[in-house]
Order: structure tokens, then C-alpha cells, then sequence
């Protein structure tokens, strides 16, 4: 039983733009995925809202467990909006031997973001209150020989130090002011 | 874009692609890969682009993609018609027009080119580059390429991956048109099996079989599936191949598709690969224009076609169920096979799935045929792999080597050892899956089956070389977060079992776990192994029970000793200073109060933490400035010159009484019972100082006339003024310790004696034995072992010696000889086998001796000294050496060449190593190990004898002055706790009130030095050669200190 467009929470123009892609992507293996990612990628804030979830669920006539499973499972999906700016760390083991796992702490600091998890995992998504900063981690970026790597809104920086990364962000800083 | 329907169409591609390849004019090909473009390489290209364009240059520029050289990133390979392709490394911006103006010369900078090819096997085609510039070395010379063989990797960095016509015209495709004329698919099934081809993603299946089980399945569609999910931390090669070639990964799809009977084929691959995802979207869409995927592939009547799948950052989508379930629209969580994908894969029907790698091999086998790919590798696996060499090594990138081939060639052959000289601790392997594997079986052959007897895998061939500064329980904690993070949550031992094991790891690294969890976490890692659904579960615990089993001693030193000897845990160390040092001094506290202006209370806190401050001050060779912070702002702070300052001030002062007063005054209660201490060197003074503090009667014995050891009697005086010594040990005398000199044990009383009088003896004996060289003319006169020598300086009767003196060695003991040879008049070489920068010896003395006028002669080893007739030594004959292998302390051995040179000279000094007593041991009835050393507990310092410890270099060999008191320190603390219980030794510490406030910002000034006095006056006497910081100097380098040890964060 599909919703209709009153129905839904969503912008008509949303709607229309959820309801190209999953008729792009109908029939092909990985629809699913292909479909989540270009909506999270669509929506300014880069995330997966829960009216959205439901919009597709019900547009695939798919069960609204499953859409929330496979967003839920991939560290790629944001099921929050994300910051301005993402800085992403590299927590490969390369990086890792040559100090990335510092750089992580050091953000964490600087962002004012709590210090550890607390399981102890590094794997982490998290923004800023003021919405202005994403920190997460990537298993691998597959750049081992510039390690330590971070991506700065997808700008990848190898064999970055405390000092360089500091430096990026305050560039991150200014820019906005 | 030309469709291709026969060999007449083939022909004219190839033909437009090779013209593209080898131009008529230069050609230019900037690296493009993702780590060319993390290096700058996009800056390069547009360089390039530009200059060509305004200036109107003749030359054709191109992307390609990666060679595998990532350590000299960015690579551009040029080309000048009918010249060799030469590739240039590290290219900048700035060489953009140096090297058009170079080509528009019609020659190359050759400061630049790191190799050339002049011809090329891409397996599929031979090409002919050209010939010439016999200058710069064929690519087959350079050590990092020199074992290599490019099977996989036979086209990148060479073609341009945007274009197809380049990848034909190298015989791309050429093989599948082979197939598709063939028209035979169990022929090529059989030629897949009979190549051994194993499958690269981990497993190591055979392929062919897995080929053979799809072929036979029916079904109305069958599905074949690339799996490009590289998630192993670490690796990188599927990337590279990808975005460097991916026209070769269609062709093996294509062929795999047309022989197993499938119609569509998927590439999964991760969303962290945007350029591959690219770059192959590229492919994929020429290859549909070309007329080699869709209908009617090259007019054969084949139906084929792929699509790209872009995973979602999930680790587990690498193992295949859980890929199927991913494509399927679902969570990746693996399932439980039987049903293989074979039978039973995607939507049910029919799936074959392989690793990116194997794909990469079957052009090639179907080109030269499963013989020629069975001649490289192993007898089990034949083929090479490509590994990614990443971590604490020099050369770093992608390596691609036959299978069998020991890792040691990777390590050293190919990637020149440890990272800024450091001895390689251990490799791991194949990613979370996979282990460690310590320096000692680095002859292992790196194969599926050798790497799984060690208890690691191959993998996906992932290679992270780790050094000392890598703490192996830090590893295992990396590695089982990761997999406990990527755990998918559906089974029980891996989803509970890995969280559990983290947090146990957690407590190791913070110093916080016992004997008992070491037991756990055994029996947990064995557990998850063995009852996990899936590959990642089942291989999780490989990085845990690895390190256990061949790095224990870490995790014991972690729970026994809560000690992280490489500095990683910080929870385990106050700051990463104290953690190096041998004493563990806690150096911000001494900084800060003299920061304070309270330089009474530093010299207390400096001597209680290091009994002989001005000695060391002088002579220790400070492993706290390697691990200082502050070297990430400027330079480490020179904390030993702080505490020579501190204790010079007041030992040279009136204020001396006081404060040894004080020190003695904080003796514990006398408990009555008595150590007796052989040897007053470094060890045995700092344990005498320890014993007496905490209110023992404690006497030292030693042969000698005064005690120092090697301070008084081997240390020269321009290096450490014998008042000095005097001094410190004076203080040590005030503490009640009972010095009883020219007194020999073993000779004058023995071992019974002691045993019946104490109630622990401590032997620290050091290392007095000068290690002899057998040489042809060592019996001659003027031929004398350096510690007699020097000992005899320091008791004033010196050797008689000649006017050209000779010495042989690289350690402190040579250089002292060298110095101390100069100032009684003579003319000094010292003779060293390797490199200077192999050198043990501390790196400011080699530099003075150099500046005083000492000469050097390296890469030579003596061959025979010879004589006049009277029986005197008149030169000496070295045979020049070349650095050879590596061996096990990280540096090239060095191996004779046949080249004789003859030194003229009078007197030889050996000074090749020094020894422990052997028969001083064994008439003790201790145990000795093989390297020499004497055998002792590790944690207690307890000889095999009891009530006997033993500590220094006795125990470690020829080491230093502040290792040899670390142990003393070491001793004095599990004697007392042997004697006495536990609780005592923390009595002894000292408490002040100090600033616990870290500067905002790191202080301004930069690291000061200390003066030498000129060369040319030093080298003249033996008046201390070094004078001290000067009391601002101290104080602004005591400010110069961030504070590492406060670790609250307000």
C-alpha cells in the first residue's frame, strides 16, 4: 500500500527525486544500496531521515525492518544529520602504526567531543553540537604509503601530524568565518 | 569509438591504440593513481597540461596509472621516440619545466629518473620501447623491482587506464578473443586447473575447480561476481590494479562469464575507492561501445554484461555470503554454507565469486598457458601475488613476488629494512585475518600453507612491518576492536566473544590485568576460533594467539612488570621521557622544579631517581630524546644536560653537605640484614645506593683501587672528570655503604664466603673481558686490547704508544681509545667495518674525535698486522668490505671483498667487544646462556643459584652506563622485597609539591646545546672537553618541557 504524496512527510520534491531512483535502480542486484546512497548523498545535511526510510520502504514495498536493518548495518548510512564539515581519520593499520590513533584523540579534544567510547572502540560517527564539525573513522582508505591519512570533505591528506591537522581545521575555521 | 566484429577491426584498434603508446613524438605519463594524487600528482599533471598548452609544446601527456613505487610518488614516465620509457621520481611542480625544456633537448634529467624500461613483456604483447641512456639503470637493477614479476600488475603504470585502445594495444583482449574463436570452455577450464591458479582473496581455492563447479550447475541464470571489497587495513593492491588497469579485470570477468556459462557479471567494490569506481565505470562503458561487453561480444554471438556495485563500508561484505546478502538488499550477515554460492548464490541461482587478483591471472594463462604460469611460484601455489609493503619499512608500495618467496627478501631486499635504521620487530600479515610473525622466521617462504603453520595467512597480502616503537598487546587490541567493530553480530563467539576479549586487551593496556587474563584470552581466542559462523569470526583471533605466542614476554611486562618497553600504552609510563629511560627518571618533575627557581629540592628529586646524575650527564646516550613530544615542535628537550646542570651545581657547591645530609636522611629503618654487592660500576652502585636508602648494610667489593667500575677506570677524563666520580660516590658513602677495594672475589674470598655472610649477594661484574680477533700478528708488540689500555690511562701508568695508532671497532670503547691515543700525541685511524652510521658508538663522540683530527676508514675489516723484524707492529692490512644481508640487529653484514689495503702504523688497539668473565661464572656454578650472558629471571634478576642476582652487563652484555644502573635500580628493588615483603620500596617516594598546570603553549625558545671547547684546544689535553649549560640555559630548556605527565584534562 503505497503512501501517497500527502501522506508522507516529504517534500514533493523529494519524493520525486526518491521515486527516479528507485525506478533507476529496480531489478539490478544491489538496488537497495545504490538507492540509499544516492538519497543520503541528495539531502543537503548528508543523512537518511526516518520519513525517508519509510517513504522507501513503502515506494519498494519492502518491510520497513528491513530499509532500517540495511541503513543501520553499513557505516556509510547517517542516520543523523551530518556537520558542515567531515574529517575523517583513517584507522588502518598502517595508520595505525604510524600514530592515527593520536590524531583521533587529538580531534576528539579539540572538537570538544567526548574523549572515549565506551566500549573502548574507535570506530565512531559523531558530530558537534553547534553542527559545524562530523568526526568519524574509516576502517581503510586503502593509502597505506601516506599513512597517516585523514579526508577532509573528501579531500584526502597523507602523512598528516597533530600540527597539520590542526592546521586543516583551522583553515576549516576560517573559511567559514 | 571502433566496434570490434573480427580480427580486421581488432587490428586497426590495436594499431590506433599503439600509436597512441609509442608516439611519433615525446610522450609524457603522469602516475594517477589515488597515492600519486595524495602526493601532488594532479598539481603535476596540470603543470604539465599547462605548459603544453601556452608554450606550444610537441608533446603528448597522458595519466597512467601506479608502478607500485609509492615511496617516490609522484612517478611520470617519459618517453622520447625510439628512446626508453624512463620513469622519474618524487616529480614536483617546480620540475614541470626543467624536464619539457630537457625533452624539447631530446634528453631527460637524469638527477630525476629513477629507471628505464627499454623493452616490456605485458605477457599479452611484447613491446619494444627503445634504446639508450646507458646512465640510467634498467628497472630490473633497482633493489625495490629487482625480484619482482609483474604478472598481475603486467600493465600499470605503463598504459593509460582511461583508454581502451591503449589496453588492446598491448594485447589487451586478445585472449578472450582467443576463447570466443576457440569455442572450447572446458579446455579452458582444464587450463585454469592445470596453472594451479589459487584463489588471491585469502582462501586459496583452487580457481579452476571453482570455475569447473559453476560450468556444470544449471540453471536459467547463473551469476559471476568480482569481489572488489578490499577491507583488510593494509592492503591496497586491488585498488591499484583496478585504477590502473581495469580493462584486465573485464577480461577475466569476460572469459570467466563466457566459460561458466553466465550472462551477467557484478564488480562489488567499496564506496572508499571512488577513483576505481570511476575509472571502471569508464571501462565498462568503452567496452560496451568496443562491442566486447552486451550483445554479440567481438561478433562471437556471446552475451555478457557487467554492472557496478558500490558497497557501503561494511568489512564483512569481503566474505562472500555475506556479499550475496548485501546485493541481495539486505544486512551483509554471512550464512552458513552448505549451500555453497556454486549451488545456491545470488537470488538463489548459481554464483562463482573471486577476488579481484584472480581475475587479473586469467588473461595471461590463456595467452602463455598453464605451463609457463606454473614455472613461477611454488610447488602447492603457482603465480605470484602482490603484496602491500606498508608500515616501519624503508621502500614502501605495492610488491609483486612469486609464491614461496621468504620474507626476509621482502624486508630487506626489497624494502631496505627498518624505517630510519631501526631493526625490524615483526611483519603482520593478511590483515585482521592474519598475524605476526617475528624477525626470527623471517626465512619463512610466504605461501597459503607456510604463513597458516605460523599461525597467521597470507590473506590478501598485506605486509605492516613493525619496529621496537610498536607495543605487539597494543597490536592485538588494534585488531580485535576492528573485527569486533565490523562483527556482524549474528553468532555468539564472535559478536560476545570479541567484545569480551577488547575489554580484557583494554585492561593490558592499562596495566589493569593479571596472570589469569592472559589465561582468558587464550582460551577465549581459541573459542571464537573454532565456533564462529564465518571467515571473519573464525580468523579474528589470529592476531591475538600470534602475538601471545611469539611476543609473551610483552603481555607479561604489561601485567608483571606494568611496563610498555615501546612507549604505546601511555596509561603504563608518566611520560613518554621516563618510559625510555633506563631509571625511569621522572625527568618533567625535575624540570618543573627548576622551571620553580627550587633547585635544591630538583637535586633531590634528580638523585633519588638516578644515584649518579653528573656521571650520567655526561656520558648516557639519552633514549628520552627520541621519545621526546616536543620533537614534534622543534626538537626533544635536553633533559640529560638539565640534570648534569642540577647536579653539577650543587655537588660543586658548599651546599653539598646539606643536601647528601638530606638524602641520607631519609634512609628507612635498619632492618638487619646484610648485602654483600660485587663490582662498584654502574650497577652495583646505583643497587648499593637503592639497599642502603631503604636500610640495609650493604658492602661492595671490587678489585680495583677505588670504585666507578667502568666510570673510573674506562671512561676517559675529557669525556667524565674523575672528581666527578669521586664525588657521586661520596654521596653513595654518606648513605653508610661499606667500599671494600682491591678486593677480588672469586680469588681473595669466594661465592661460599659471601653466601655465608649475607643474606643476598649481588653480582654485577660488567663486562671486562676485551672480545679478541683472531688475526695474524696479534702476538706482535704494540698490539693492545682497548680496556686494558684505557684502564691503564685511568690509573696513571699509560701504555707505552707509538706515534700512529690504530684502532679497530665502532663502539664508545673505540672512540675513547681514538681520543684518549690523540691526546697522548698520536696520529689515531680507527678502522670500522661498516658504515658510520651503523656505528654504535654515542653520535657526538664520533663527531668530536672527527673535528679533533681523528681520521676514519670505513667498510674495511683487519686481515693481518704486520711486523718488523724486531718483532713490532708496522702496518696493518685491512680488506675493504661491501654491506651484505641484513642480520638480526637491523643492519647489513659486512662481507670481505678481495681488496687489500695496507696502513702504516705502529700500534693497534682492539677495541672489537667486550665479554663477560666465563670462568668466573662457571666456577660460580651459574648458568650461562649461549650469546655469553649470564642466566637470570627476568622479573626478579634471581640467578639460578639462590640468593645470588645478578644485573648489568653481566646479564645483558656490553651495553651502557644507564642500562647498567636500570638493572642495579631493577635489583635493589626485588632483593628488598625478597628480604622484606612487598610495600617498602614505595617508602622511598619522594613527594613534592609542584605546578600540575601544562604550558598553554609550547614555550618559544629552541633546544640548547651544550658547548664543546674548540677542536684544535681540546684535542690537546684531557681537561673536560664539554662544558655545561649555563644556569638560563637550563632554565629555559627546563621550560621548554609540555608537560606529558599531566594527563587530566580540565
Amino acid at each position: 500500500m503505497a503512501l501517497t504524496s500527502s501522506q508522507s512527510a516529504l517534500a514533493l520534491e523529494e519524493q520525486s527525486f526518491i521515486d527516479r531512483t528507485i525506478t533507476a535502480y529496480t531489478g539490478k542486484p544491489g538496488a537497495l544500496l545504490g538507492i540509499l546512497e544516492r538519497v543520503q548523498e541528495h539531502h543537503p545535511h548528508k543523512y537518511l531521515a526516518p520519513e525517508v526510510l519509510e517513504y522507501v520502504a513503502d515506494q519498494m514495498d519492502l518491510p520497513l525492518a528491513q530499509i532500517f536493518s540495511v541503513a543501520t548495518f553499513y557505516a556509510l548510512f547517517n542516520l543523523e544529520p551530518q556537520g558542515d564539515h567531515t574529517v575523517c581519520i583513517c584507522r588502518g593499520t598502517a595508520c595505525h602504526t604510524r600514530g592515527s590513533r593520536n590524531l583521533l584523540q587529538r580531534l576528539r579534544l579539540e572538537l570538544g567531543l567526548p574523549e572515549e567510547s565506551e566500549d573502548g572502540a574507535d570506530k565512531l560517527c559523531i558530530t558537534t553540537a553547534d553542527g559545524k564539525y562530523s568526526l568519524r573513522t574509516v576502517a581503510c582508505f586503502g593509502q597505506c604509503a601516506l599513512a597517516p591519512v585523514v579526508e577532509v570533505d573528501h579531500a584526502i591528506f597523507g602523512h598528516m601530524n597533530e600540527q597539520t591537522l590542526h592546521r586543516e581545521i583551522e583553515h576549516l575555521d576560517g573559511r567559514k568565518a | 569509438m571502433t566496434r570490434i566484429l573480427d580480427i580486421g577491426s581488432f587490428s586497426t584498434v590495436r594499431e590506433s591504440g599503439m600509436a597512441k603508446l609509442l608516439p611519433a613524438r615525446p610522450r609524457v605519463g603522469v602516475g594517477m593513481g589515488t597515492c600519486g594524487t595524495g602526493n601532488g600528482a594532479e598539481g603535476v599533471y596540470h603543470a604539465f597540461a599547462e605548459a603544453i598548452h601556452n608554450e606550444g609544446r610537441d608533446v603528448k601527456l597522458a595519466s597512467v596509472g601506479c608502478f607500485g613505487f609509492c615511496a617516490q610518488e609522484p612517478l611520470v614516465n617519459v618517453r622520447l621516440p625510439g628512446r626508453p620509457l624512463v620513469i622519474l621520481r618524487r616529480v614536483q611542480t617546480s620540475d614541470v619545466n626543467p624536464i619539457l625544456d630537457d625533452i624539447a633537448r631530446g634528453t631527460l634529467p637524469e638527477d630525476l629518473a629513477l629507471c628505464k624500461i627499454e623493452e616490456w613483456d605485458h605477457l599479452t604483447a611484447h613491446v619494444l620501447y627503445g634504446t639508450g641512456f646507458p646512465k640510467i639503470p634498467n628497472w630490473t637493477e633497482v633493489p625495490f623491482f629487482k625480484p619482482q614479476k609483474k604478472i598481475v600488475l603486467r600493465n600499470c603504470g605503463i598504459i593509460s587506464p582511461d583508454d581502451i585502445e591503449e589496453y588492446i594495444a598491448v594485447g589487451g583482449y586478445q585472449s578472450l578473443y582467443k576463447v570466443l574463436i576457440d569455442a572450447n570452455p572446458e579446455m579452458v577450464v582444464e587450463q585454469i586447473k592445470a596453472a594451479k591458479l589459487r584463489g588471491r582473496g585469502g582462501a586459496g581455492f583452487l580457481t579452476g575447480l571453482k570455475w569447473e563447479f559453476l560450468r556444470k550447475a544449471v540453471a536459467d541464470r547463473k551469476y559471476i561476481i568480482c569481489n572488489a571489497d578490499e577491507g583488510d587495513p593494509g592492503a591496497y593492491m586491488n585498488r591499484n590494479e583496478i585504477e590502473s588497469d581495469p580493462h584486465a579485470l573485464l577480461e577475466g570477468m569476460i572469459i570467466g562469464g563466457y566459460v561458466m556459462g553466465a550472462t551477467d557479471g557484478i564488480i562489488y567494490v567499496r564506496a572508499e575507492y571512488p577513483l576505481a569506481v570511476h575509472r571502471l565505470t569508464r571501462a565498462i562503458d568503452q567496452a560496451r561501445q568496443s562491442g566486447i561487453l552486451g550483445e554479440n561480444i567481438m561478433g562471437r554471438g556471446f552475451r555478457f554484461d557487467i554492472q557496478l556495485v558500490e558497497g557501503a563500508g561494511a568489512f564483512v561484505c569481503g566474505e562472500e555470503t555475506a556479499l550475496i546478502a548485501s546485493l541481495e538488499g539486505f544486512a551483509g550477515r554471512p550464512r552458513p554454507r552448505p549451500p555453497f554460492p556454486a549451488q545456491k548464490g545470488l537470488y538463489g541461482m548459481p554464483t562463482n565469486i573471486n577476488n579481484v587478483e584472480t581475475w587479473y591471472n586469467i588473461a595471461p594463462i590463456v595467452a602463455k598457458g598453464p605451463a609457463w604460469f606454473s614455472e613461477t611460484g611454488s610447488t602447492k601455489s603457482a603465480g605470484t601475488k602482490v603484496f602491500s609493503l606498508v608500515g616501519k619499512v624503508t621502500k614502501t608500495g605495492l610488491v609483486e613476488m612469486p609464491l614461496g618467496t621468504p620474507l626476509k627478501t621482502f624486508i630487506y631486499d626489497v624494502g631496505e629494512g627498518g624505517a630510519d635504521g631501526k631493526p625490524v620487530k615483526s611483519v603482520q600479515t593478511g590483515g585482521p585475518s592474519g598475524g605476526c610473525i617475528p624477525q626470527e622466521m623471517f626465512e619463512t617462504p610466504v605461501d597459503y600453507e607456510t604463513l597458516a603453520q605460523l599461525g597467521s595467512i597470507m590473506g590478501s597480502g598485506g605486509m605492516v612491518v613493525m619496529d621496537e616503537d610498536n607495543c605487539m598487546v597494543d597490536v592485538a587490541r588494534y585488531f580485535i576492536e576492528f573485527t569486533h567493530s565490523e562483527s556482524c553480530g549474528k553468532c555468539i563467539p564472535c559478536r560476545v566473544g570479541l567484545d569480551t576479549s577488547l575489554r580484557i586487551l583494554n585492561s593490558f593496556t592499562r596495566g589493569k590485568a593479571n596472570e589469569e587474563d592472559l589465561e582468558r584470552l587464550d582460551e577465549m581466542g581459541r573459542m571464537i576460533r573454532d565456533t564462529s559462523l564465518c571467515g571473519l569470526g573464525q580468523t579474528a583471533p589470529n592476531p591475538l594467539l600470534t602475538t601471545m605466542r611469539h611476543f609473551r614476554h610483552e603481555f607479561e611486562d604489561h601485567i608483571r612488570a606494568k611496563r610498555c618497553r615501546a612507549g604505546v600504552c601511555e596509561e603504563l609510563a608518566l611520560s613518554p621521557c621516563e618510559n625510555s629511560c633506563p631509571l625511569h627518571m621522572n625527568i618533567p618533575r625535575f624540570l618543573q622544579l627548576y622551571k620553580e627557581d627550587r633547585i635544591e629540592e630538583a637535586f633531590e628529586a634528580v638523585v633519588l631517581d638516578n644515584p649518579l646524575p653528573a656521571s650520567t650527564g655526561r656520558v648516557c646516550q639519552h633514549p628520552c630524546d627520541n621519545r621526546c613530544r616536543r620533537r614534534s615542535v622543534d626538537s626533544a628537550v635536553n633533559m640529560r644536560d638539565v640534570h648534569r646542570f642540577i647536579a653539577d651545581a650543587i655537588y660543586q657547591s658548599e651546599r653539598f653537605d646539606a643536601l647528601a645530609a638530606r638524602i641520607a636522611a631519609r634512609k628507612l629503618e635498619a632492618t638487619g640484614r646484610k648485602v654483600g654487592i660485587v663490582g662498584a660500576g654502574p650497577t652495583g652502585l646505583a643497587a648499593a645506593f637503592y639497599l642502603a636508602l631503604l636500610g640495609h648494610e650493604v658492602t661492595v667489593y671490587d678489585p680495583n683501587p677505588e670504585p666507578g667500575g667502568m666510570l673510573r677506570y674506562a671512561i676517559p677524563d675529557y669525556r667524565l672528570p674523575k672528581d666527578v666520580v669521586r664525588r657521586e660516590i661520596e654521596l653513595i658513602r654518606r648513605l653508610g655503604v661499606n667500599f671494600l677495594c682491591g678486593v677480588s672475589v672469586g680469588t681473595d674470598l669466594t661465592l661460599n664466603d659471601l653466601d655465608n655472610q649475607y643474606n643476598a649477594v649481588f653480582l654485577a661484574i660488567g663486562t671486562w673481558k676485551e672480545a679478541w680477533v683472531y688475526l695474524p700478528g696479534t702476538e706482535l708488540k704494540g698490539v693492545m686490547p682497548a680496556l686494558p689500555f684505557l684502564e691503564g690511562v685511568a690509573k696513571e701508568q699509560p701504555a707505552a704508544l707509538g706515534r700512529q695508532v690504530v684502532v679497530i671497532g665502532g663502539g664508545n670503547a673505540a672512540i675513547d681509545s681514538a681520543r684518549t691515543a690523540l691526546r697522548m700525541g698520536s696520529e689515531v685511524t680507527v678502522i670500522y667495518r661498516r658504515e658510520k652510521k651503523d656505528m654504535p658508538a654515542i653520535r657526538e663522540e664520533t663527531d668530536s674525535a672527527a673535528e679533533e683530527g681523528v681520521k676514519f676508514v670505513f667498510l674495511a675489516t683487519p686481515h693481518r698486522i704486520v711486523g718488523d723484524e724486531a718483532g713490532n707492529v708496522k702496518a696493518i692490512e685491512v680488506v675493504k668490505t661491501k654491506l651484505g644481508e641484513f642480520d638480526s640487529s637491523g643492519r647489513r653484514r659486512p662481507v670481505p671483498t678481495g681488496e687489500i689495503r695496507r696502513i702504516q702504523c705502529d700500534t693497534v688497539i682492539l677495541a672489537v667487544g667486550e665479554a663477560v668473565d666465563q670462568d668466573f661464572v662457571r666456577a660460580a656454578g651459574l648458568r650461562i646462556k649461549e650469546n655469553g650472558t649470564l642466566e637470570v629471571d627476568r622479573y626478579t634478576l634471581e640467578t639460578t643459584r639462590s640468593k645470588f642476582y645478578a644485573g648489568g652487563d653481566l646479564i645483558s652484555g656490553a651495553s651502557n652506563v644507564s642500562n647498567a644502573m636500570g638493572y642495579g635500580k631493577k635489583a635493589a628493588r626485588t632483593i628488598n622485597q625478597r628480604l622484606m615483603g612487598s610495600g617498602r620500596w614505595d617508602r622511598l617516594a619522594v613527594q613534592f609539591a609542584y605546578s600540575q598546570v601544562a604550558p598553554a603553549e609550547p614555550s618559544g625558545s629552541s633546544r640548547h646545546h651544550v658547548e664543546e671547547l674548540p677542536a684544535a684546544e681540546r684535542a690537546e689535553s684531557f681537561a673536560e672537553a664539554v662544558v655545561g649549560l649555563a644556569p638560563e640555559e637550563a632554565w629555559e630548556e627546563a621550560a621548554r618541557c609540555l608537560r606529558c605527565d599531566i594527563k587530566d584534562h580540565h
